[in-house]
């Protein structure tokens, strides 16, 4: 199978998916229980993991599925804690952005080995050592006048 | 030669297991970017068989295989599935799908695991 037209798809693509998931991850901050923007990224770190496996863009792969998988912990208990684990989203979309460019900049993989790649893993490695948060008590409704 | 219905959110994959059906002589009859669409799609076109993402918006791909089987309990659906999915692989099975392929696609295991789905269902 030629993979060259697949790498270009796979720049336009991943492109239009970090649009998507920097909008929803702007939406998640603002409403942190927010089950749509929670669902879009996780779909969107899915769906990039799974083109840049298909093309062995190793370290494309890992970041997707590291944020992919904090995701998924996000979507169990229900919505995104704010201060580290927020921070962490918003690297793993930079990291993903970079990786992008790199691999728009160059037609090729990006370095296995690329520094804010290692950095957001090892980030998120720290995470997840962390106690989880507590759950969020319920919001006070304003009474109606 | 089967006519297949590719069921994916992500153009990329859509484009690249219809390289690999089509390789393979058979006909990609539609394509589907949700769950929605791959009910409607099956209803109107009829396919031999279906292939299904897992992960998609609207409505997800094991959920799409339960509206699919109410309609066409001998439907034909294999999942693609991503490594560390398989609890959902088992939910799609046990919803009636018959089979899966693993992401990333490997041509020959996509080709066998589709060839003999066809062949069981004849």
């Amino acid at each position: 199978m030629d993979l060259s037209k697949y790498r270009t798809l796979f720049v336009e693509e991943a492109t239009e998916h970090l649009s998507e998931m920097s909008r929803a991850l702007l939406a998640l901050e603002k409403e942190p229980a927010d089950a749509e923007a929670i669902d879009l990224i996780f779909r969107m770190a899915h769906g990039i993991k799974g083109m840049a496996a298909s093309l062995e863009y190793a370290s494309v792969t890992t970041v997707a599925h590291t944020l992919e998988d904090r995701m998924a912990v996000i979507r169990e208990r229900g919505f995104a804690a704010a201060g580290g684990e927020m921070a962490l989203l918003f690297r793993g979309l930079e990291t993903l952005e970079a990786l992008v460019a790199c691999a728009r900049e160059t037609g090729d993989a990006p370095p296995e080995e690329h520094p804010q790649a290692l950095a957001f893993c090892a980030a998120s490695r720290d995470l997840a050592a962390e106690p989880e948060p507590a759950p969020e008590a319920p919001k006070k409704k304003a009474l109606s006048p | 030669m089967a006519r297949i219905l590719v069921a994916d959110d992500a153009s990329f994959m859509r484009q690249m297991i219809r390289e690999i059906i089509e390789a393979e002589g058979h006909e990609v009859c539609g394509e589907a970017s949700d769950g929605i669409e791959a009910v409607e799609q099956w209803k109107e076109l009829g396919p031999d068989l279906c292939t299904m993402d897992i992960v998609m918006p609207r409505r997800s791909g094991i959920d799409a295989v339960r509206g699919i089987m109410e309609l066409d309990p001998a439907a034909c659906i294999v999942m693609c599935s991503a490594l560390g999915q398989e609890t959902l692989v088992n939910e799609a099975l046990q919803a009636g799908a018959k089979d899966f392929i693993v992401k990333p696609f490997k041509p020959t295991s996509v080709v066998e695991t589709l060839n003999r789905v066809l062949e069981k269902s004849d």
